[in-house]
């Protein structure tokens, strides 16, 4: 019984640390400045006047449109593709397989640190800096998704396909007819991931964006809190991390268990 | 089919790729036209005292941040693998930090680090200790930057050890307990050999993770005080994109590559075991 | 179908995204392009002068566009040479960084129009001063606009309370003040008042607000280099590390960042900041908040004028232009005396004038904004920085050491010189 109580004890502090600090955050943005500080949440002059001043200085509504639009297309791009080619690997024969499939692992490898400076100049020729273009052709593919939807493939029975083939399919009809359908795991773990990790990435917009009204969300605040639009106010910054917070945060709240599997599949691919 | 994964390739693998090793024998700006300098960028990189300095402080980042998160993890993995009530709400609560950006992460980290009235020194001053220099001490300023990335990842690591654990045979422990095994080795001679595998994984996505290091430094302390918090990525951003000098950080880029290249590989060399 | 229709968007969306430059220039008019700071007066300002230049010039028009926001101008402007889509004109011309755009054959030689020599005359700029904005060719590719002088701003109630009815104005004088000041009221040993502040994150363009404007002023207006070659006044470069040493070991600065404004809320008496404090002090202090500003403090046997750092920005002209000598009529137009006017009641930054205080146009305004006078006196004494590549990375490495000496007190003065002297040296020789 004590073991229990021990139990319950060490899980609930878990729980207030990992939870506190966004209370403290977003009870920080309603406060004024000089009652940030205090560690009791509320206060007597609560109000949203550093949310107004957030959507004043900076286009952050804009900038989630811009990071919704960019994060749906890589997304979307991704799944295309890593269905296509993983269908390609996993079931068909063609010359060259082995030789793709050893790139698509080099590929893995290749730690991004090498290759982030090439790909800029590389936008930079092709003219694509400062444009949506830019942000989204570098990430429209992934080997990791392509493994994923071959590993997934590989599981499907051959007779589903050869009864598509015979029903006169093509093989772009059968991945997107038949074999989708059925891959409803596999789409939801690549779309989660790719989609978290293209909304959060900061260091690619904040090379290749200049122009404030292209910027991602994460991006726009990063410039932001760095930058003195913020006037030094405490609780303006905390709020546009918050309104950036917030997307995420309910979209969370509604599809936790869907997140939380596709996050510890990468565990299982290893 | 395959072939727009062909043309992918070429263009944002290869070329980058090759273009990187081109990249590194000259000076250049993106503005005036590539200057070829032979071998000079490396000597300069040989002689870059800031740079080695960068690739220290993220070793120290991650010895700090690994063995915090696997313990933290491992804890809490533990505890959630009882049968408890509310398993899944907490399990939700801890992974949240996860999911949301590593922006918003800092910035509220920033606030809660400030020495004068942050909310981390407020409540050691009210249970009577004293305020802790977190960011503004050379010596604490990285430690502090380890705390909050651990805080940050954890729940992942909790939701893929407590898969592991998940994944351990009864029958294993029942046997143990027949033949008088303490709880204490029960965890070292079960628990963790059979969890190598998740351990293996967790060591590497964080060292990936950890060389990635870069938006935390860049907004919380700009890689000071004194160049403790300077990230090796922290370091070639600023020496492509704020001095623009494109061939010496490619050069920084490729011997930096290397280095998590073969770190990467004799991690896994090192921790990994055969799970019977 | 419906993909069609996506993909349609798709290339519709994205071509929105960039931005196109498609106007055609009609043949009788000239259209000019004009790139103005970010920064919300000077927006307005630009907006200002352009419609009254458009209305006056029919047969020239001019289409202003602030600098993107959120990213260095320089940057911005280096990346548009490179892509030939500089604009005509553009006014936030750091000095600093002249050089590259030159080396990038970018800029105008603005000294081979015949009025040239006049119109900068009129401006009754100190010799040294406009020679310090010629380039190491001899030609002048910017044209000196704008200044805003590093002075030092102090809390006057604190400083009565002190005992102090005149601000300090040498080192020992300053110390001496920081002494009184200083104050721990409640006794729990934590400082309640600090007599000074200055940012301490090691970013390079924070030493214009502390070493660099206390170097120059050290020096009686010496910046780093002459001729392009790196002459040092070691002694002022001492003077400044040592300076900001003592107001950190002594505990005069604290080494921390305030969450809200020290200044505002009476926790700092002395900043040391330019003349755009004070329409954010004005829209921000509390109702008995007094301040003034004076002349930064120079080493105890210094005699002279003041000097300081200037932070000034200029115009240029881009060689992409069609209309050399239209865009020069508008550059004039820019610098005249009632665009300077404008300048001062819109912004409330200085033009680049040796006779503000003397000039009857600018009268008024200084009469209701006294405050501003002090700046005025301090614009004849101002210095920029060098024209040298590399400036950025020299002021990082200044940081350092400041860092290092002046923070941290893990240097000494002497071999935080020796240091940045001998980095320097290494910058610039990879640059060559």
């Amino acid at each position: 019984m004590k073991g229990k109580l021990l139990t319950y004890f060490f899980l609930l502090t878990g729980a207030v640390i990992f939870a506190y600090p966004f209370l403290w955050m977003v009870f920080a943005t309603l406060k004024p400045e000089i009652e940030i500080p205090n560690l009791w949440l509320l206060s007597q002059n609560m109000s949203f006047k550093n949310y107004s001043i957030v959507l004043n200085k900076i286009p952050i509504i804009r900038a989630f449109f811009n990071s919704l639009f960019v994060s749906l297309s890589i997304t979307a791009s991704v799944i295309i593709f890593g269905s296509i080619v993983g269908f390609a690997l996993s079931r068909l024969n063609f010359y060259g397989k082995n030789l793709i499939f050893m790139l698509i692992l080099f590929t893995m490898m290749i730690p991004f640190q090498i290759t982030l400076i090439p790909t800029y100049v590389l936008i930079v020729k092709l003219g694509f800096v400062d444009t949506y273009a830019g942000l989204i052709l570098p990430a429209m593919m992934s080997s990791f998704s392509i493994l994923v939807f071959r590993q997934f493939f590989l599981n499907i029975p051959q007779s589903l396909i050869e009864s598509a083939r015979i029903d006169g399919c093509n093989n772009l009809q059968i991945l997107f007819k038949v074999i989708i359908p059925l891959s409803k795991p596999a789409v939801s773990t690549v779309g989660i991931l790719t989609f978290m990790s293209s909304w959060n990435e900061v260091l690619w917009p904040l090379i290749v964006i200049r122009n404030e009204k292209l910027m991602t969300m994460p991006q726009l605040v990063t410039v932001f809190v760095l930058g003195g639009q913020a006037e030094g106010q405490l609780g303006v910054q905390l709020a546009s991390a918050t309104l950036l917070a917030l997307p995420v945060v309910i979209a969370y709240s509604f599809f936790q268990r869907y997140f939380i599997e596709s996050l510890a599949t990468t565990g299982l691919k290893e | 089919m395959v072939s727009p994964y062909v043309i992918y390739f070429l263009v944002f693998v290869a070329y980058p790729l090759t273009f990187s090793f081109i990249l590194i024998f000259h000076r250049w700006n993106i503005v005036t036209p590539m200057e070829f300098i032979g071998l000079k960028n490396f000597i300069r990189l040989f002689r870059d005292e800031t740079f080695f300095k960068s690739i220290i402080n993220t070793l120290i980042f991650l010895s700090i941040h690994i063995p915090l998160q696997i313990a933290v993890a491992l804890f809490f993995a533990q505890l959630l693998n009882k049968k408890i009530k509310l398993r899944g709400l907490f399990r939700s609560i801890y992974f949240l930090p996860v999911v949301v950006s590593g922006v918003v992460v800092t910035v509220l980290w920033q606030q809660m680090y400030a020495y004068e009235t942050g909310l981390i020194n407020q409540i050691l001053l009210k249970f009577g200790f004293k305020k802790i220099p977190w960011l503004v001490s050379p010596k604490f300023a990285m430690p502090s930057i380890a705390i909050m990335a651990t805080w940050k990842n954890v729940g992942l690591y909790i939701v893929l050890f407590l898969a592991g654990l998940q994944n351990i045979p009864r029958e294993l422990y029942e046997v143990a307990e027949i033949d008088g095994a303490s709880s204490f080795q029960k965890f070292l001679k079960i628990t963790l050999p059979m969890l190598n595998p998740t351990i293996v994984l967790v060591v590497v996505l964080s060292t990936i993770g950890g060389f990635s290091l870069f938006i935390e430094p860049y907004i919380m302390t700009g890689g000071g005080p004194m160049d403790s918090t300077l990230s090796a990525m922290l370091y070639i951003y600023n020496q492509a994109f704020y001095f623009n000098h494109m061939g010496y950080a490619a050069t920084l880029g490729f011997f930096f590559a290397t280095i998590i290249f073969l770190v990467v590989i004799l991690q896994r060399k090192f921790i990994e075991r055969d799970v019977y | 179908m419906r993909f069609h229709f996506i993909l349609i968007l798709s290339i519709f969306l994205f071509a929105c995204s960039t931005e196109k430059d498609t106007k055609r220039d009609d043949i009788k008019i000239v259209r000019l392009k004009y790139w103005c700071s970010a920064n919300p007066q000077e927006i307005e300002l630009a907006k200002k002068l352009v419609d009254k230049w458009n209305k006056l010039h029919p047969d020239i028009q001019v289409e202003v566009q602030p600098l993107p926001a959120g990213q260095s101008s320089e940057e911005v402007l280096l990346a548009a040479i490179a892509a030939k889509t500089t604009p005509d004109i553009c006014s936030n011309i750091w000095p600093g960084a002249v050089s590259e755009y030159i080396k990038a054959g970018g800029l105008v030689k603005l000294n081979e129009f015949e009025d040239f020599d006049s119109i900068v005359n009129l401006r009754k700029i100190p010799h040294s001063l406009l020679e310090s904005f010629r380039s190491n060719d001899g030609n002048f590719y910017q044209f000196p606009w704008k200044t805003n002088p590093v002075m030092m701003l102090y809390n006057v109630k604190i400083l009565k309370s002190a005992g102090l009815h005149n601000p300090p104005q040498n080192y020992s004088e300053f110390f001496n003040a920081c002494e009184k000041i200083k104050k721990d009221i409640n006794g729990d040993g934590i400082t309640d008042i600090w007599p000074g502040y200055t940012d301490t994150r090691p970013i390079w363009w924070q030493r214009f607000f502390d070493f660099y404007p206390f170097y120059i002023a050290s020096s009686g207006g010496k910046t780093f280099f002459e001729n392009g070659i790196l002459k040092i006044d070691t002694a002022s470069a001492i003077n400044a590390f040592n300076f900001f040493k003592i107001c950190f070991q002594k505990g005069y600065f604290p080494n921390t960042n305030f969450q809200t404004d020290p200044f505002l809320t009476g926790k700092v008496a002395i900043r040391f900041t330019g003349p755009w404090t004070i329409a954010y002090l004005e829209k921000n202090k509390p109702a008995d908040l007094e301040y003034s500003f004076a002349p930064i403090p120079v080493p105890n046997n210094y005699k002279g004028e003041t000097y300081t750092y200037g932070d000034p920005k200029n115009i240029a002209i881009f060689s992409t232009t069609k209309h050399k000598k239209e865009a020069w009529e508008f550059v004039k137009f820019l610098v005249s005396d009632s665009s300077d006017l404008a300048l001062l009641e819109i912004c409330n930054q200085l033009p680049i004038r040796g006779d503000l205080l003397e000039n009857k146009i600018f009268a008024v305004y200084f009469e209701r904004n006294p405050k501003m006078k002090s700046f005025a006196k301090q614009v004849s004494y101002i210095r920029g920085v060098d024209e040298v590549p590399e400036m950025k990375e020299i002021f990082d490495a200044i940081s350092k050491e400041f860092e290092a000496c002046s923070i941290y007190g893990v240097k000494t003065p002497e071999s935080a010189m020796k240091n940045l002297i001998k980095r320097i040296n290494t910058i610039l020789e990879w640059a060559k």
